[in-house]
């Protein structure tokens, strides 16, 4: 049964057309998010580990060496279901960092471009016989199905025929998107589609062989029983250590080939998929491994002539049945073609990132946006790669079987694997050491596996440790593995160890390991904000793809463009340099970004970014376990007591970055914490950014009170206090809110007033009943008074002490006025002297005072803006005051200077003088140096008020002389004023 | 670094049984998909570790 070859090619076509079709019908939403968003999908995509070796090469697997065949499908089971050990916290890394294949991640680790090109360069080579085993079973298959001969010269056309199809097919997927870091919805669902057609059509095959050839599975069973050589055949598996070993290379290979790599970690968008697809993917293999064996038994019933490998056409040449035939092209094409497309757009991202990229050979150009030039690099990338697998396939002439260039391929993609284990678990390795490690593995590789069949050499040395060590016993292949895994290895760890580990590695290894994978540190910036981003990268990256970047990054991190947080711009340079690994690989996106948005250079100490650190672990919703749950409840437990205080807490870094706002300072302050946490206190809103700058700036670790006015015009009293944390410059500020404290003092104070008006009432009581006194006496003489000027005279010395009872009076309302605070001072022109000589002549009534001798200076003619009996009272208290802080022969002088319309009145006296640690308190209502009984501490309290009323101010000078007599003179300024035609003289 | 403590033990399981596993599998006696069973044992298994979430869940 034999097909014309266009039809063959016409069906090719067909079915790749179908495939794109799929793929167009996810990218369009068409198929519906729900299906291409579905884990199943992810997981069938994971499917495209099984290429032509699992639809043709494992049927040799089977024939020759049994159930070891299943070890194939084994290696990849046991790393899948072993996903927390290395395929969680590499996927974990890729996401954050957007790096999409090894060698985003090798080189992300050892943060060198050499082991970025080295990888690339190596996976190129050791691919190859990968891309040659996928082109060899189609074009073998199709060499077939249109009825010709093996090993012709039309087998390399049909080819290159299928290389050109390919070719195409793998541009149109590869292209689809701008950039390597968008998920690729269309070519994930068409790859899972590829693996559903994979597994029907090997159901298929199975199902025709069972019923077909065997007539049920009755009869397989009894084919079996009737052939006991052969299923004793099954019995041994290969040697152990064969076995072992072919464990390892494709237990390997499921983190290490480029293509389960891509599908694996950079088509992902959800871990939960990676840990579903611990069970699933062993469930698809199972699935589509189970005809594995029916298919070979019935190929070798058969005794075709074919290579056992495309048993399943010649199950369908027998049967004669054009279905199972398909099928069984099918199985093959839908592997390779799946293998090819994959494979191929990794390496090309690869190529990119790490061969073209860093070494310039693609100018960025300022005109074109940088996606479109990267497309065109990855067109003609694929094609190369494609033609280089075209290349070796026809080198190798048909001489290898397709299980031997899979395990050459697999072998070589071992090599990696000692870098991938140290990227999460050893930290002291280095890039000497990995590039060591790799030239040496390879180098073993390329002799034992490479060498021989495209040059016919066997190396001499290999043989002899393949005859030494295993006594000749497995294949070669089995002495290279190992041999080049133990070369690699051991190079790795020598050179690693005895080289040094540069800073850039260090950092890079803790951010890699499982520990500490998010190391946020708090460094500034040298810019504002963030639109000075985009013209910082325009440079690097072009205008348009800068700005799209930037504008990309803010919208993930759902920032304002005007954003100016150094948290937030830490932030947005974080993303930036992931989405640009995405974009441009891992080294050049640090080096890019490194250049364009440098930190600020000799700036203060990295410091952990705590406040990033405890947002990641408050949104990362972790269920910790053991000690770590521990931890993380007395985090919780202090960051909930630290929140709930009664007292406002804020952090403050070195940089002026608010670290912590608690809720208590949200309540004083009115600000969210989440507006200013991560912003500097300069960008703080009005009053507050000048009360803690301030506070910051200043010397005292307590302000123990200030006013705070509101922009509503609400005052608030509040103390701050000041401590500096023992590790950096961080800072803590307390702010205690003690507004109801004041109100409460100033109840306390007013009711203290009032008793002390009381308490002089007692003593005007006292001051009164001198002139009663004396208005009873001249009363009593007025009765016995006959003459008329006598009488006058009596009579006036009555109306005087009447006077004085009114003043004194007046006086004590006028106390108690003022110190309600509702006192109206009616301003007038007064005259200075005569003010004073009242006040001289008021105490010097008291006879029981010390004689201190008053003087008065002032200018007869000085008339100022006061209200004389309240300007009276001034004079009083300050006189008095003098004359009790000096001794017997004290002297008080007042004196008066004008300057321009301000008067200065100053009373010097000869006193004992102030302390300086008491001058701040003299005003105070209540304050008093005198012993008990003789002050009320009101005189200076009432000085203050009334000169405040009066639109005047008074200070206090002390000392103004040298000790014995330092003296005290205390100065009034007054505005001057004249008698005019507005006021009655 | 987090490993998950059933999957440790599972694995020392396998290591101390594996030459009674091989043994019984690869049984000449035994039916040709007995290597399949236990390959659904490791399924079944892994389902039911997967249904755990893990502190280095993204």
């Amino acid at each position: 049964m034999s097909f014309s070859l266009s039809q063959v090619l016409l069906f090719i076509f067909v079915y790749l057309s179908g495939l794109f079709a799929v793929a167009h019908l996810a990218d369009r939403g068409i198929i519906p998010e729900r299906i291409t968003n579905h884990p199943a999908i992810y997981i069938l995509s994971l499917g495209v580990f099984a290429g032509a070796m699992a639809s043709n090469g494992v049927i040799e697997l089977a024939h020759r060496y049994g159930y070891s065949f299943l070890l194939y499908y084994i290696g990849v089971v046991a790393m899948f279901v072993m996903a927390t050990v290395l395929l969680l916290p590499l996927l974990r890394l890729c996401r954050v960092y957007q790096l999409s294949s090894l060698a985003d991640l090798l080189s992300f680790r050892f943060r060198s471009t050499w082991v970025g090109a080295a990888i690339t360069l190596a996976m190129c080579i050791t691919l190859l016989p990968l891309l040659a085993l996928q082109i060899q079973a189609v074009a073998d298959s199709i060499h077939i199905l249109s009825g010709h001969a093996a090993g012709d010269h039309e087998h390399y056309s049909l080819a290159v025929l299928f290389c050109i199809i390919i070719t195409l097919f793998s541009i149109l997927f590869g292209t689809r998107h701008q950039s390597s870091q968008d998920r690729n919805t269309g070519l994930v669902t068409a790859i899972a589609f590829e693996s559903l057609v994979k597994l029907l059509a090997l159901w298929v095959l199975m199902m025709a062989a069972v019923y077909g050839i065997f007539d049920g599975f009755s009869g397989l069973e009894q084919w079996l029983v009737q052939n006991p050589a052969l299923h004793r055949a099954m019995e041994p598996p290969m040697g152990g250590d064969s076995a072992r070993t072919l464990l390892l290379v494709f237990f390997a290979g499921a983190v290490c080939m480029p293509h389960i790599f891509h599908m694996a970690f950079a088509e992902n968008t959800d871990s939960s998929d990676l840990r579903k697809a611990t069970w699933g993917l062993p469930l698809y293999l199972l699935l589509l491994s189970l005809p594995i064996l029916p298919i070979t038994w019935a190929g070798i019933r058969l005794g075709h002539d074919l290579p056992i490998d495309y048993s399943g056409l010649a199950i369908g040449a027998a049967l004669k049945s054009t279905p199972v035939t398909a099928a069984a092209f099918v199985a093959g094409l839908s592997a390779a073609s799946a293998t090819i497309i994959v494979t191929t757009l990794a390496l090309a991202n690869m190529c990119i990132n790490h061969l073209v990229l860093p070494s310039t050979l693609l100018p960025i150009d300022r005109e074109r946006s940088v996606y479109i030039q990267l497309k065109w690099v990855r067109r003609s990338l694929i094609g190369i790669l494609i033609l280089a697998g075209y290349t070796f396939f026809a080198t190798l002439g048909g001489k290898q079987s397709l299980t031997q260039l899979g395990l050459t391929a697999f072998t070589g993609t071992l090599q990696f694997l000692p870098g991938v284990i140290a990227t999460p678990y050893w930290p002291n390795a280095n890039r000497r050491g990995l590039l060591a490690g790799l030239c040496g593995g390879l180098l073993v590789w390329a002799a034992g596996m490479m060498l021989p069949p495209t040059s016919g050499y066997y190396p001499v040395l290999l043989t002899q440790i393949h005859q030494n060590l295993f006594n000749g016993e497995g294949s070669l292949w089995m002495t290279v593995s190992l041999a080049s895994l133990a070369v690699n290895t051991g190079l790795f760890v020598v050179v690693s160890l005895l080289t040094r580990t540069s800073s850039d590695e260090r950092v890079a290894a803790e951010i890699c390991s499982m520990d500490d994978l998010a190391r946020p540190t708090r460094r500034t910036l040298t810019l504002q904000s963030a639109s000075e981003f985009t013209q910082q990268l325009a440079p690097a990256l072009g205008e348009r793809t800068a700005e799209s970047e930037v504008r990309r990054a803010l919208n993930e991190l759902r920032f304002d463009e005007q954003e100016t947080r150094p948290y937030a711009l830490r932030r947005l340079r974080g993303r930036l340099e992931a989405n640009l690994s995405g974009l441009l690989g891992p080294v050049m996106s640090h080096s890019i970004i490194d250049r364009c948005i440098p930190f600020q250079p000799g700036g203060q100490a990295e410091t952990e970014d705590i406040h990033l650190i405890e947002r990641n672990l408050d949104r990362g919703n972790y269920q910790f376990t053991g000690i770590a749950a521990d931890l993380d409840n007395l985090r919780r437990r202090h960051r909930e007591t630290l929140d709930k205080l009664p007292i406002g807490i804020c952090s403050i870094g070195g940089d002026g970055e608010l670290l912590m706002w608690n809720q208590s300072m949200r309540s004083i302050t009115g600000i969210p914490p989440e507006d200013v946490v991560g912003s500097l206190v300069d960008s703080m809103p009005a009053p507050w950014r000048t009360i803690i700058d301030d506070f910051l700036r200043g010397r005292k670790d307590s302000l123990l009170k200030t006013e705070i006015t509101s922009e509503s015009g609400d005052s608030r009293w509040i103390s701050l206090h000041r401590t500096s944390a023992d590790s950096g410059n961080d800072r803590v500020i307390l702010v205690e809110d003690i507004t109801e404290f004041e109100l409460l003092e100033e109840e306390l104070l007013h009711s203290e007033r009032l008793a002390s008006i009381g308490r002089l009432a007692a003593g005007v009581a006292h001051e009164i009943g001198n002139p009663v006194t004396g208005i009873a006496c001249l009363a009593q003489n007025l009765e016995y008074e006959t003459e008329p000027e006598e009488l006058r005279y009596t009579a006036q010395d009555i109306l005087r002490q009447t006077e004085r009872v009114t003043r004194i009076v007046d006086s004590l309302v006028n106390f108690s006025h003022t110190g309600s605070g509702s006192g109206e001072a009616s301003l007038a022109p007064s005259n200075l002297a005569d003010c004073v000589d009242e006040a001289i002549h008021l105490l010097s009534l008291n006879r029981e005072a010390k004689p201190v001798e008053f003087i008065n200076h002032c200018d007869r003619e000085l008339v100022v803006l006061a209200d004389s009996q309240r300007l009276l009272q001034v004079f009083i208290n300050l006189l008095g005051n003098a004359r009790d802080a000096c001794d017997d022969y004290g002297q008080v002088s007042v004196a008066a200077t004008l300057r321009g319309e301000q008067v200065s009145v100053t009373v010097e006296d000869n006193g004992c003088g102030i302390p300086p640690e008491l001058q701040n308190q003299v005003f105070e209502p209540f304050f008093t140096t005198k012993d008990p009984g003789e002050g009320t501490g009101l005189g200076l309290a009432l000085v203050f008020s009334i000169m405040d009323d009066m639109g005047g101010n008074v200070q206090i000078t002390s000392p103004i002389r040298k000790p014995p007599q330092p003296g005290t003179r205390v100065t009034l300024q007054m505005t001057q004023a004249s008698y005019g035609t507005t006021f009655e003289v | 670094m987090y490993i998950n403590r059933a999957l440790l033990m599972a694995v020392g399981v396998v290591l101390i049984f594996f030459p009674a596993i091989e043994g019984w599998v690869s049984s000449s006696e035994s039916a040709w998909y007995r290597p399949y069973l236990l390959w659904l044992l490791v399924i079944v298994a892994a389902y039911w570790n997967q249904r755990t979430r893990y502190p280095d869940e993204l």
